[in-house]
């Protein structure tokens, strides 16, 4: 493959060349990772507003409710709680999980894991991250505002999101933001995409990649084919907020020559569809790995998964229909948005049950980033079948904008991106900061987020299934959804006990990169990608000479493997059984 | 850092035009998602009314679009010219002043269209046939302003002597993009 010498730049000395404008990979991964755990915490504590409306309809918020809400007493207002649930989502999606998997650990990663010194266009690699601070800058000014925030939800439907409906100026902030982010995302897709093909250390073709680089670089493809899609959706509804034209206007453009609000809806599904995948990728890669690292066995299938996940990149972009079944869509169409949609459990069944296979068997080391991995496969299961429910049309009709889509988009998207991103940091951290985080308390924190998470997702689809809408303030004004209070206080007790277990990770990890005095082995994991070759944490050029890659990222529990190692290095001659 | 592997690895530049060959193509394949959900919106509005334009209104006259296309197809073709010249090691810059003052001309051409639109009571809140042609023009002048901002770099670093053949030849295919785009915005807004 074609590796070469890269331009290195010179190693930086002063605070600001080195963590404000600094162009080295792992820097610009870390400086993503404070950003996407920022936005963690503000999404979260949206959460809990919500959820405490929910639970306690017309009740204070403890504490901070007086304080951010003193004309009533502490009682989140209607109109805050829309703003919630968008921003909640808009910030979770975009400014939490993109950044935390695709940010950090696209960039940490990728030129670790195939071997080179940096990414390809460094520079470029700056940009998309001062880009992504000023598109949250944007939208949490949208907080600041007379009228507050965007309050359309995260979808910004016409013509909630139109003058019409939001004639604030937090919407077209919302909008400029996410216009932003997309511009800060093609920039990363495009470096990514680029690194991985020119880059690969020689020796390593595609399929010898760790699966985590295959779900990063089929991540990327999908961000630079789809996110202009969204962009040029959130320019046209700019110019429909700020110069007057009347794309998203309803009204048929026939009789009144004004435009259609349902063509928002598509043109941000044609995105948001391979959105969903762009968050889950990176996430099914890692997991493919790490099971197969702590069970001490060669990935089962690797060759399938990657092409499993491939396949699923190309078919996901074909079924954006299936969000929009309620739409008056023709019924030809529903019907093949649904076949098409249901073909994707055909590749997601060949990975899942290749997951399977890999820890079948195997000499398996609870580790926390297995612990965390496990979790992955648990709840994806459940976040997946539950999506044959939604993609089918005769039971989607019933269940659509309830909670229960609410429950399934959170097992998917929400636990197990979230889960995948905490077993990689706990996985990466001694190669990130050169420490270990403590394991007993990951565990800690897993358990409890497994708890929590589990209450509260699976809640949320029990009172979906009970008829509950998912963006009402206050559904028991409905008798029928009178009788779901109960529940809906356990899920926030749910939620309670998710947010107190992410305290215990935020104290671990700030202890662990600030305070901690043990420093990590070179490879305390004990496996054999290319990353782990080098000192911890990674020193500026990474490999001090670039690797010649003989094998694969798997090769685990080869019984020829001599001395007392199990595993062998990618640089290492395959053992011959 | 050891310098062992450049032995084997590729020649510097061939590197370089490959590595950057590869992204531009990539950078193109997003700016092409960009206004081919433009073209799909375009298509739905058109194809849901049943007269085009809508509410009785009248075609903008060709004239001024007529302009447009032959000014950019004048500095595509004059971009070619540099292309060449350049790959013949005996660049010619002129041709890249020509390219960039075509492209201002282009934008001149577009505000004199924007104006002449106007005069003729023809805003972007006039429904959805002026939204349609001002919110493309916008873009695509927006992106023109882009692409003279990279002939400027560009000239920038020939004259630093740090440019390659194929910086030459992506902000040729960036320009020419903008050409192709402008020619199907002409066919379908205002020719047809």
């Amino acid at each position: 493959m074609a590796s070469f010498e890269q331009h290195m730049h010179p190693k930086p000395t002063t605070f600001i060349s080195k963590y404000i404008i600094s162009y080295d990979h792992k820097v610009i991964g870390k400086q993503f990772l404070w950003y996407g755990i920022l936005g963690l915490g503000i999404g979260g504590m949206m959460a809990l507003l919500i959820r405490w409306t929910l639970a306690f309809p017309g009740e204070a918020f403890p504490i901070l409710g007086h304080f951010l809400f003193p004309e009533t007493n502490g009682v989140v207002p209607p109109d805050v709680y829309a703003m919630l649930f968008t921003m909640h989502g808009t910030i979770m999606i975009f400014y939490a999980i993109t950044p935390i998997l695709i940010g950090a650990f696209g960039n940490f990663c990728i030129p670790l894991m195939i071997g080179a010194r940096d990414m390809v266009f460094p520079t470029l690699n700056m940009l998309s991250f001062h880009f992504a601070v000023l598109s949250f800058v944007l939208l949490l000014a949208g907080l600041f505002t007379p009228l507050g925030a965007a309050a359309g939800g995260w979808t910004s439907y016409p013509t909630l999101s139109t003058l019409v409906g939001s004639p604030g100026i937090g919407q077209t902030l919302w909008t400029l933001a996410i216009f932003v982010l997309g511009v800060s995302s093609t920039m990363g897709a495009i470096n990514y995409i680029t690194t991985i093909i020119v880059l690969r250390a020689p020796g390593m073709g595609y399929f010898d990649m760790p699966l985590t680089v295959w779900g990063l670089w089929l991540t990327a493809i999908l961000n630079a084919i789809f996110l202009p899609v969204l962009g040029a959706g959130c320019l046209l509804l700019i110019f429909d907020r700020t110069f007057g034209t009347q794309f998203f206007l309803a009204g048929a453009a026939a009789t009144n020559g004004v435009g259609d609000p349902v063509l928002f809806q598509h043109v941000f599904w044609i995105f948001g569809h391979p959105e969903v995948y762009i968050l889950i990728l990176p996430a099914w890669g890692m997991v493919s790995d790490f099971l197969s690292f702590f069970a001490r066995k060669p990935a089962f299938g690797a060759k399938a998964t990657a092409l499993a996940m491939t396949s699923i990149t190309i078919l996901s972009t074909l079924v954006y229909g299936h969000h929009m079944f309620t739409t008056q869509m023709s019924p030809l169409l529903t019907q093949s948005f649904m076949t098409l949609t249901m073909t994707i459990s055909i590749p997601s069944a060949i990975f899942f049950a290749n997951w399977l296979g890999t820890i079948w068997k195997g000499s398996i080391r609870f580790t926390s980033p297995m612990l965390f991995s496990l979790g992955v496969v648990f709840v994806f299961g459940l976040g997946g079948l539950t999506g044959l429910y939604l993609g089918t049309v005769t039971t989607d009709i019933y269940l659509h904008d309830t909670y229960f889509v609410v429950g399934h988009f959170h097992y998917t998207m929400a636990a197990s991106v979230l889960l995948g991103g905490f077993a990689a940091i706990y996985f990466w951290m001694p190669k990130m900061f050169g420490v270990m985080m403590n394991e007993t308390w990951a565990k800690i924190h897993f358990w409890g987020t497994m708890l929590g998470l589990n209450i509260v997702f699976f809640g949320m689809m029990l009172v979906g299934y009970a008829g509950m809408h998912r963006r009402l303030y206050n559904p028991f004004v409905y008798e029928f959804l009178e009788k779901t209070i109960p529940i809906n206080t356990w899920i926030t007790w749910g939620a309670l006990i998710m947010g107190a277990s992410q305290i215990i990770f935020v104290i671990s990890f700030i202890y662990a990169v600030f305070f901690e005095k043990e420093k990590a082995g070179d490879n305390p994991w004990e496996v054999g990608t290319l990353e782990w070759t080098i000192p911890s944490p990674a020193p500026h050029y990474n490999f001090d000479k670039i690797p010649v890659v003989k094998c694969g990222p798997h090769e685990l529990g080869n019984p020829s493997l001599t001395g007392d190692r199990d595993f062998q290095y990618q640089t290492e001659e395959l053992v011959q059984a | 850092m050891s310098n062992e592997f450049t032995a084997d690895t590729l020649n510097g530049t061939i590197k370089e035009q490959y590595v950057s060959n590869i992204s531009m193509i990539v950078t193109l394949v997003s700016f092409t998602m960009l206004f081919a959900t433009m073209f799909l919106g375009y298509a739905l509005y058109r194809l849901t009314s049943e007269t085009w334009p809508p509410m009785g209104m009248e075609s903008v006259s060709l004239g001024l679009p007529i302009l447009s296309t032959v000014i950019i197809a004048l500095s595509s073709i004059s971009f070619c010219m540099y292309e060449r010249s350049y790959a013949k090691s005996d660049a010619q810059s002129s041709w890249l002043w020509a390219t960039s003052a075509f492209g201002t001309l282009f934008l001149v051409s577009q505000l004199m269209l924007w104006s002449s639109l106007q005069a003729s009571g023809l805003y972007a809140s006039s429904g959805i046939f002026g939204s349609i042609i001002y919110a493309f023009t916008w873009v695509h002048s927006a992106h023109i302003l882009m692409g003279l901002g990279a002939l400027a770099w560009l000239g920038l670093r020939i004259k630093r002597k740090k440019a390659i053949l194929m910086t030459v030849k992506n902000v040729g295919k960036f320009w020419h993009f903008l050409g192709i785009v402008w020619l199907i915005m002409f066919i379908t807004i205002f020719a047809i």
